[in-house]
């Protein structure tokens, strides 16, 4: 089957479920961005435990690739900082703002996906006076924390579940003792 | 069948999907769900409406072409997924302010309008400088 209709295939199912899990909610972002509302946290974490636990499976068979993006410790912590305060502003990531839209939330059109062309564009203009410099700044290539601790990727799979399940459980309860 | 037509689903049912989801995307075509490059190539197919040879010339368009790929079809899925999820309960209405800001901002659709699209481009701006 072609690339295109596979990506677009893809996104249905990937917005139908952001849809139903309540993310495309200016509410819950902000929500979560004030530590009220851990629905979108809920979220993201079950689909990266479950996720990266067939991705894995997948490099392990040999069908699949990893995609790493480099570690540039002045660009991610930098443009982090700035991502999170348009973020609190716009109340949708990317992703959610596109999702919204479809779901006929007019802020997340005229508002997100209107400002993120407008601020993609102005990247551009910008980019070449950035990149042989402050892009570069730290830059440690493409890192894992598999590699970086020297050891098999299913010990941290093992742990990071560990860790996100007892962080998911706290969370529930926490819930539910604020609630009586 | 009635767990499509449920307008709310739990966030761990909904997740596992959507970490399924990837699963799918690397297998049938070894890619990783994404979103904001398509703002790059979209904006950049935009403004080669007008200045062509501009945009052709300017190296982030180099590096992101503007064009049609895999993610901009994912994203535009998205949009489509979402439409039609809204729908199936079939009692959504399109929304003009979010009701977290309404209470704190009031119920003025351009305010909230224009502090969205500050933030988009806020936003977009980091999350390219970060590569994503």
């Amino acid at each position: 089957m072609g690339t295109l209709i596979l990506g677009l295939i893809t996104g249905i199912f990937f917005g139908f479920f952001l849809q139903k899990g309540q993310a495309l909610r200016y509410d819950r972002q902000l929500g979560m961005l004030r530590l009220k509302d851990f629905t979108i946290l809920k979220l993201m974490v079950t689909a990266i435990l479950v996720g990266m636990v067939g991705i894995y499976f997948f490099v392990d068979m040999g069908w699949g690739k990893l995609s790493l993006k480099p570690t540039i410790l002045g660009a991610n912590i930098i443009g982090g900082l700035i991502f999170g305060l348009g973020w609190g502003m716009l109340g949708y990531c990317p992703g959610t703002a596109i999702g919204a839209t479809g779901e006929g939330r007019w802020d997340a059109f005229w508002g997100g996906v209107l400002g993120m062309l407008v601020g993609a564009g102005i990247f551009a203009e910008v980019y070449p006076s950035l990149k042989d410099s402050f892009l570069k700044w730290g830059d440690y290539g493409k890192l894992s924390i598999p590699a970086l601790l020297g050891v098999n990727h299913w010990i941290v799979i093992a742990l990071v579940w560990a860790v996100m399940i007892t962080v998911l459980f706290v969370l529930d309860k926490k819930k539910s003792l604020i609630k009586n | 069948m009635n767990i499509f037509k449920k307008s709310q689903w739990s966030p761990y049912v909904a997740g596992a999907l959507i970490g399924m989801v990837s699963w799918f995307a690397v297998l049938t075509a070894g890619k990783y769900l994404g979103v904001s490059t398509t703002f790059v190539r979209t904006i950049g197919m935009i403004e080669s409406l007008f200045v062509p040879e501009r945009v052709a010339s300017m190296p982030y368009f180099v590096k992101e072409k503007p064009m049609i790929d895999w993610q901009w079809m994912e994203v535009l899925g998205i949009l489509i997924g979402a439409f039609i999820a809204a729908r199936l309960p079939g009692k959504f209405k399109g929304k003009f302010v979010p009701p977290m800001w309404e209470k704190r901002f009031g119920p003025d659709r351009f305010k909230r309008w224009f502090v969205a699209f500050l933030g988009g481009i806020i936003l977009m701006f980091g999350a390219r400088m970060a590569d994503g």
